[in-house]
């Protein structure tokens, strides 16, 4: 049983049931419920690309707002003027890939705390901008659309069709996305997310595959912001809000970073906790987000996507002895203990 | 040219509110290697306190020496039971744990006080006064004075006193001062009480301004972090500099150049980072850092 939960055929299992769950749910849920779980495929395919760059590549970005709402502005401002369908979606991944290898070129060089704070500007510039062009953006009203009705022939109801629409759109990135991760460029992030010079030794140019990571990301983002369109038929500067970011960058850790799984269940997280939060107190979700958070970093350091492993591992070795239950036994968080439990041992 | 004076010095007083977040941030940076992105929601949190005093009756002052205090307490607390955990450890799990934390303060904070803003007594009158033919907020004034004794007392315990020499020596070395005997997990949370409480005088000293809310230094904070990594993160005069550079800047920009108005005026600080740090990765005072392998 132990060796299911936590082997390959357990991912399996999990990933065919989350599949068959998406597809049937909305032929029997409520208008809202569709929304909701559109929503979840829309914010996955920004954590996703938000996860590459920051899961994968140990790049933190603090930014993917910015572009989730610059993709959501071309296609507003597309389908408002009539472009074909697959010019606006095109566009609206592209003008985001662009701008964020241009960023990227230019900061990539950058480490940590330098990069974390040009991302940071992304939205913080990016909202005024947004409402400085109005003729654009429409403002700090935002841009309404009303588009992608179900056509008469699928006998579904447009927040079906929508949400089939979105479903299979996102599905094609995250078969992208672990592609990605998965190959070769996933091994390159890998190693320069461990150790730059080692990558630069093994012949990986960590600058470039830094500036890829983060193309890539923006790409997704702008992706993300279509879909975010085709569901909500609106966007404001609010959806590229810094708070829009910050969001986002705690999904992916609940969720797990890394980890195409965790992605999901990040976004589940993200669309589902302000209205299981609203039904409380609504006043109450950054309390409550912010002591999930804070909970999910003690005590699976991994991410949701951890538990199962957690939970064997816990039990294989309260079995063993009584350790302290929040030692995690990967290599890479054995030397951060040992880091950490430096100043208190003066004692 | 008295107009141009006069947003120089309110550039000088809003650029010192960012200064005093910003000596926070270096101060919990060189103590213990981590941004910290909470800095304003526990600086929003004291200000809470105080604003919860002077309701009942109590003077502002005393109000506020007990938000300090508060702070301070809160401050270590959170290092020793929370940060304590991860410091050392992953830098971007570090930087998320503070993002937690930014949500949990001002969670607890809104689940207090609510959202909307309140209106927070000042310390100092109302009024300008006059240096030839130039009006000058007494609000203004009384900002860039406080953060100048901040950072004078800051100095005075980091060069003078004992406590401050111990505090120098963890951060440089925190293997070498335990093993020298210092108590190096009290001097690290003394160093986190000691940056909640100076990022305190941030938020009191903008609350009556902006009127207190949880959100209410969530701008300054973003400042403050562009103040402190353009000085370049472990110099704190570097992040004053830079944070009355900013301020000026904005003011100015704002005022003058008709393209960016006040709308885009906050995006005038960050560009200039940008371009900085692309220019200068170390920011402008701070040493370039060479790891080896």
């Amino acid at each position: 049983m132990k060796n299911f939960i936590s082997g390959r055929g357990f991912r399996v299992f999990a990933f065919v049931a989350i599949v068959a769950l998406f597809v049937l749910a909305p032929l029997v849920s409520t208008p809202f419920l569709n929304y909701q779980l559109s929503l979840i495929a829309v914010f996955g395919v920004a954590i996703l690309g938000l996860n590459i760059i920051m899961g994968y590549g140990g790049q933190v970005s603090l930014g993917q707002s910015a572009f989730l709402g610059l993709g959501a502005y071309v296609a507003a401002y597309g389908i408002m003027h009539d472009w074909p369908i697959l010019v606006v979606f095109i566009l609206s991944c592209a003008i985001p890939a662009v701008v964020g290898m241009l960023i990227a070129l230019a900061a990539a060089r950058l480490h940590g705390l330098a990069l974390a704070m040009i991302t940071i500007a992304l939205p913080i510039v990016g909202v005024p901008l947004a409402k400085r062009f109005s003729e654009f953006t429409g403002g700090a009203q935002g841009a309404t659309v009303s588009w992608l009705r179900a056509p008469d022939w699928s006998g579904l109801a447009s927040d079906q069709w929508r949400y089939y629409v979105v479903f299979i759109i996102a599905a094609v990135f995250f078969v992208i996305g672990r592609n990605l991760t998965k190959g070769r460029i996933g091994r390159a992030l890998a190693i320069v997310k461990t150790n730059e010079a080692v990558a630069m030794s093994m012949g990986v140019s960590a600058y470039r595959y830094k500036v890829l990571a983060f193309t890539v990301a923006s790409l997704f983002g702008g992706a993300a912001g279509f879909l975010y369109v085709a569901i909500v038929q609106f966007t404001s500067p609010e959806t590229m809000s810094f708070h829009s970011s910050i969001n986002m960058v705690v999904a992916m850790v609940i969720g797990g970073s890394a980890s195409i799984i965790g992605t999901i269940l990040g976004a589940a997280y993200l669309v589902f906790l302000p209205v299981i939060a609203g039904q409380i107190d609504p006043t109450q979700t950054a309390l409550i987000s912010g002591a999930v958070l804070l909970a999910v970093l003690f005590l699976l350091p991994h991410g949701l996507v951890s538990l199962p492993r957690r939970v064997s591992q816990l039990s294989k070795r309260s079995k063993r002895s009584l350790g302290r239950p929040t030692e995690d036994s990967s290599p890479q968080n054995s030397t951060a203990q040992e880091v950490v439990d430096i100043p208190e041992s003066p004692k | 040219m008295a107009y141009f004076i006069q947003l120089i010095v309110e550039g000088f007083a809003t650029g010192s509110i960012y200064g005093a977040l910003a000596l926070a941030i270096v101060l919990v940076n060189r103590s213990t290697g981590m941004i910290n992105f909470a800095q304003g929601a526990m600086a929003v949190l004291a200000t809470f306190v105080a604003y919860a005093l002077t309701q009942t009756g109590v003077p502002l002052i005393l109000a506020i020496v007990v938000a300090f205090a508060f702070a301070f307490v809160t401050g270590a607390l959170i290092e020793r039971v929370v940060v304590r955990r991860f410091e050392g450890g992953d830098p971007d799990t570090a930087v998320v744990v503070t993002i937690g934390l930014l949500i949990l303060l001002t969670g607890i904070s809104a689940a207090w006080f609510g959202y909307e803003p309140h209106p927070f007594p000042s310390l100092f009158p109302a009024g300008s006064i006059d240096i030839f033919g130039v009006f000058i907020s007494i609000r203004s004034l009384g900002t860039i004075v406080i953060l100048l004794i901040a950072m004078l007392l800051l100095q005075l315990l980091f060069r003078v006193t004992k406590i401050g020499l111990a505090m120098r020596a963890v951060a440089d070395n925190p293997q070498s001062a335990s093993l020298s005997g210092l108590p190096v997990s009290l001097l690290l949370m003394i160093g986190w009480g000691l940056a909640a409480a100076l990022g305190s005088v941030a938020g009191v000293l903008v609350a009556p301004q902006l009127f207190i809310s949880p959100a209410m230094l969530d701008f300054a904070l973003v400042y403050a972090l562009a103040a402190a990594i353009l000085g370049g993160i472990d110099s704190p005069i570097g992040a004053v500099v830079a944070a009355w550079t900013i301020g000026i800047v904005e003011n100015l920009a704002g005022a003058y150049i008709d393209f960016i108005g006040y709308d885009l005026k906050i995006a005038v600080p960050f560009v200039m980072v940008m371009v900085i740090l692309i220019v200068k990765p170390q920011g402008l005072f701070g040493r370039k850092v060479v790891v080896r392998v």
